[in-house]
């Protein structure tokens, strides 16, 4: 029924009008901006670090030393490389699948009837806008355990103060729930954009057909959505896996390194004890396992959506 | 429209150059705008980063005002560069790019790699050169600053001012708790008794409401943990240790001293139920949530806005077991082996400490002389009478001690300290255990530099 | 089911969602709020306890003395100029990169896809240096070029986009293909019209992502004149000092263009596009 509508609006890609031939030239026409500063500024970058990660460089010299596996071999013999890995899963878990359920409801929310969505919207930006060390700053005092704002709320209910941020226990949980709160409203604003290029004649459609809410949501929204959903997802977890500024700021890897993730560590070992060759090698090896991860979501996604979604 | 038709009949004819030549079109335009024009002028510019706070950057443009009239051919282009991590960078990648500075603050944490870059001059060059400093100019400055200056027995650095610690503190608190406000706690048992004194709580929901003493208990991974460390070892020295040997072979901040210091801080910490602050103190003092703190010189530019609601005053640190002491600091300047004009760097360098400008600078920044006979010009000394809690400080400049050199390892053993000072306070750890742990760490890096070196 | 009660029953959940909604919006705005009022407090009202949201005395001064501890009005300038430079050029060369990755076949397409979203996952921290060694052998730096080039091409941007462009249905450009248009006619004429969302989402994030950083312009830029409002800001922080009533101030100044902006890109979320091209 209307179900075949969808079927057929599905975007497959079919070979081009025109000659495969000048396939590769036109691409190139389209890719050549974005191509040329990319192999410059990022790409190259990217390969220099890799080749650094086999030397040894204190930056502030010209001298690099090479040292063959050696950073890479005493990576995998820290004790505190595996410790600082499995928080930042931890975070990673604890961030993204709350950031993207939360944010997924406020979009559909704001998408019906509701008084100020403008408002509402901005309102939920808001913590993406404010620069992440002013935000850093005003949620260190709001978890101060003395004179902060959240423990003066929880005292008002009659629960115990906690202390948030020098709790190893619950300095994590503190930073998740920061974390969620920075960046909630921009999978929301993410959603929103996908959710406005489902067009409305499949609701409507539905609609006739006495279609419910729930039949209408998991049939036509989600479908449409995925490929939202998948770049959502990637991107969540790809900068859940990468968070810095906050855990700098918030608690610097404390208390006791209970927060210490990855990129802080990374970083320590940069721009603390001058050893860029050895973040390098943290660098690669981090990128190693987001890559795997990020595979096993895209097959993951690929044997769920029938949809081309990636 | 027209516009519109005009753009589509270009692409029409589906030409995949077209992209390409724009943007290297849009690429080269970029190349002509941002060109900056020298003008070729006959004086010497000679930068010089720093990170005077705002409070201070008046100060630093008198001065600088001042030597460009008495030296007209030199133009002193002073840039902010934000303290701490962002300062390592910018110096990281201008050396890098060739674009250093003539002169820049340093810290000490890498003064070692700037030298093991070969990046800056061994002061001694200018020093004992034809326009260097004499003798006795030489001892008129604080021996400690220029220990601290030195690395392997050489001078990288010169001091421009000192700084040193002290006890800040609420007088009015004090007054209502029966201390004496003014001598404050003058030892460690008065220390620890006052702290808990003073610490309130005033509406019974177990929580204090006033902390009499902030203790600096920082991330020992983070950005202060640095400034922990500088503000414990006092202590470790006025328990009678110290942190390396004399030969630098191995650590000796475990010693019995070194628990000594530890288990005041540890006590302190328990007794007043400390769940770390993570405001600044001085936000904090200024709201009346704190009896007592340490703090340098630097910010009392500052307290006179942001404290003129409270009485307080200043008093040295409170004297250990063995002796008085406290800890020297200071900003430390380098000349850049890429500087175009070395000697012209070191003129200003050389002017900054002399005497008078020392004194002039250190009325209007809150920062110390690094040398002693600042203290001899008249109106600094009239100054000082008007300005006791300054006093303090200057006075203090004669018990201020420095580290001992570490030529090597010395970021990673003030890392093993704080991470002590968190384990045995934050963590409740055993000050002893906390102590010996971090010293296996440091005796093993020491042992392994040592293997290098040789 | 009776009428009236059948409205009343919808009434009372509306209500009770516009309550929730908005509660939850309250609390996310909170710490926002908080930044403003403390803007305009007086530093020793700012942390005392039990924490008092507004001032007791407005200190509108504290955004003249921020605005004047450094050059601010060309900081702002700088900002604004290189935000909007490296939004519209990325608006450019992501729709296009993004429309040959979503719709045009050729050898490698999937390959330098990847290669692109690769190179996302490798942190910054170790990359910004031999970033930064590109430009020194280039010339550029501490100049506009410098803040604003590398900018000009993102994984992020090219990545979003073709996510939107996958969901446009084919037969609109097939209808344009069979009239004999060119590619790029189709992305500019029908494509692009119709992404309005995901062009006004990238906009949004790439203003706000230059707007707000921090180290990339901490290394590329020396002189004064080059400046950011973020390096501005950074003045009010010490290593061991906060100046919390002008840092605030600072930032509610450094975060009102991004709010403008953000507010009236809100159009391009409001329904009102449908695909009504589609015809039987």
């Amino acid at each position: 029924m209307w179900n075949k509508f969808l079927q057929r609006k599905k975007p497959v890609i079919h070979p081009s009008a025109g000659t495969s031939g000048k396939n590769i030239f036109t691409a190139l026409a389209f890719l050549s901006p974005t191509l040329v500063i990319f192999c410059t500024f990022i790409l190259f970058p990217v390969f220099f670090s890799f080749y650094l990660s086999f030397h040894k460089w204190n930056m502030f010299s010209s001298d690099r030393a090479f040292i063959g596996f050696e950073n890479y071999r005493r990576l995998f013999t820290d004790p505190e490389f595996w410790m600082v890995l499995k928080h930042t899963l931890v975070y990673t878990l604890g961030t993204v699948p709350l950031n993207m359920v939360i944010a997924l409801l406020i979009a559909l929310a704001l998408n019906r009837r509701i008084a100020g969505k403008r408002f509402l919207r901005t309102a939920f930006f808001t913590p993406v806008i404010i620069s992440p060390v002013a935000a850093a700053l005003i949620w260190r005092w709001i978890y101060d355990p003395n004179f902060g704002l959240l423990n003066y709320f929880t005292g008002l209910f009659g629960l115990p103060s906690v202390n948030w941020l020098n709790d190893p226990n619950t300095a994590m949980i503190a930073l998740i729930i920061m974390g969620v709160w920075k960046t909630v409203g921009i999978n929301m604003v993410l959603f929103s954009a996908g959710l406005q290029g489902i067009p409305d004649n499949f609701y409507e459609a539905a609609d006739i057909d006495g279609a419910g809410r729930w039949a209408k949501f998991w049939h036509i929204t989600v479908p449409m959505l995925s490929p939202t959903t998948f770049f959502i997802m990637i991107m969540s977890m790809i900068s859940s896996f990468q968070v810095f500024d906050i855990v700098y700021v918030l608690t610097s890897g404390g208390p006791l390194g209970a927060t210490k993730v990855i990129v802080f560590y990374m970083y320590e070992y940069a721009f603390k004890f001058f050893e860029m060759g050895y973040a390098s090698a943290v660098a690669y090896i981090f990128f190693a396992i987001l890559a795997i991860l990020t595979l096993l979501q895209v097959k993951f996604m690929k044997t769920r959506a029938g949809y081309r979604a990636i | 429209m027209k516009i519109a038709q005009t753009f589509s009949h270009i692409f029409k004819k589906e030409n995949p150059l077209v992209i390409p030549i724009c943007t290297v079109a849009l690429a080269l335009s970029f190349t002509q705008c941002g060109a900056k024009k020298e003008k070729a002028s006959e004086k010497v510019t000679i930068t010089f980063w720093h990170s005077f706070v705002a409070s201070t950057i008046p100060a630093l443009d008198d001065l600088i005002e001042q030597y460009e009239s008495e030296n007209p051919k030199v133009k002193i282009k002073a840039q902010y560069v934000p303290t701490g991590d962002a300062l390592i960078q910018k110096l990281i990648t201008a050396i890098q790019s060739s674009t250093a500075p003539d002169i820049s603050w340093i810290h000490s944490d890498f003064l070692a790699d700037l030298v093991d870059a070969n990046a800056i001059y061994e002061m001694n060059y200018f020093v004992n050169g034809k326009n260097g400093l004499s003798q006795s100019e030489i001892e008129d400055i604080y021996p400690a600053l220029l220990q601290y200056a030195s690395l392997r027995k050489r001078l990288y650095c010169i001091p421009m001012e000192a700084t040193n610690l002290a006890l800040v503190y609420n007088v009015d608190m004090l007054k209502d708790e029966g201390c004496h406000p003014e001598l404050a706690p003058s030892n460690w048992e008065e220390l620890e008794e006052y702290a808990v004194k003073l610490t309130k709580d005033f509406n019974g929901d177990g929580k204090n409401d006033r902390i009499g003493f902030f203790l600096p208990i920082f991330p020992a991974a983070g950005p202060l943990s640095g400034w922990m460390v500088w503000q414990w070892i006092p202590y470790l020295w006025q328990a009678g240790g110290y942190i390396v040997s004399e030969d630098q072979s191995e650590v000796l901040y475990n010693s019995e001293a070194g628990v000594k210091a530890l288990t005041l801080w540890k006590n302190i910490y328990n007794k007043l139920n400390l769940r770390t602050f993570t405001t600044d103190y001085d936000v904090a003092f200024a709201s009346k949530l704190v009896a007592m703190a340490m703090d340098g010189p630097w910010n009392l530019p500052r307290f006179n806005r942001l404290l003129r609601n409270l009485n307080w005053s200043i008093a040295p640190l409170p004297k250990g077991p063995v002796k008085e002491a406290t800890i020297a600091g200071g900003e430390y300047l380098v000349i850049f082996k890429q500087s175009d004009h070395p000697d012209e760097a070191w003129s200003f360098i050389k002017w900054i400490i002399r005497p008078d400008i020392q004194a002039r600078w250190s009325m209007r920044s809150g920062y110390l002389p690094m040398r002693r006979s600042a203290s001899d010009v008249p109106e600094f000394k009239e100054y000082l009478l008007r300005h006791p809690n300054f006093k303090v400080f200057v006075d203090q400049m004669e018990v201020a001690q420095v580290q001992r050199s570490l030529d090597y390892g010395a970021l990673q053993v003030t890392r093993h300290i704080a991470e002590a000072i968190e384990e045995a306070t934050l963590g409740g750890g055993d000050p002893q255990e906390a102590l010996d742990k971090a010293a296996a760490k440091s005796n093993k890096v020491l042992q392994s530099i040592r293997r290098n070196v040789e | 089911m009776n009428p009236d009660l059948q409205k009343s029953s919808r009434l009372f959940k509306d209500i009770i969602f516009h309550i929730i909604v908005y509660s939850l919006a309250l609390v996310t705005i909170a710490p926002f709020i908080w930044m403003l009022l403390t803007s305009v407090k007086d530093i020793g009202d700012i942390f005392i306890y039990p924490p008092k949201w507004l001032p007791s005395k407005l200190h509108f001064e504290n955004f003249s003395r921020a605005f004047q501890a450094a050059p601010f009005g060309r900081y702002y300038l700088n900002s604004i100029f290189v935000a909007v430079s490296v939004t519209l050029g990325q608006l450019f060369t992501c729709s296009m990169a993004a429309y040959a990755f979503a719709r045009l076949q050729f050898k490698g397409r999937d390959i330098l896809f990847y290669v692109f979203l690769g190179t996302m996952m490798i942190p910054y921290q170790v990359t910004m240096i031999p970033s930064f060694m590109v430009l020194y052998w280039l010339g550029w730096v501490d100049s506009y070029k410098a803040m604003i080039v590398p900018g000009l091409a993102s994984a992020f941007g090219t990545f979003l986009l073709r996510q939107f462009f996958l969901t446009i249905p084919k037969e609109l450009e097939e209808a344009a293909y069979i009239d004999g248009c060119s590619k790029f006619r189709v992305l500019w004429q029908i494509i692009i019209p119709l992404s309005k969302p995901a062009l006004a989402t990238l906009a949004i994030f790439t203003f706000m992502g230059t707007f707000n950083d921090f180290i990339w312009a901490l290394i590329v830029v020396n002189s004064e004149h080059l400046r950011t409002v973020q390096l501005g800001l950074a003045v009010f922080r010490d290593r061991y000092v906060t100046d919390w009533d002008l840092l605030m101030a600072g930032s509610v100044m450094a975060t009102l263009p991004i709010l403008i902006v953000f507010f009236f890109a809100q159009k391009y979320f409001i329904k009102g596009i449908t695909l009504s091209g589609i015809k039987g």
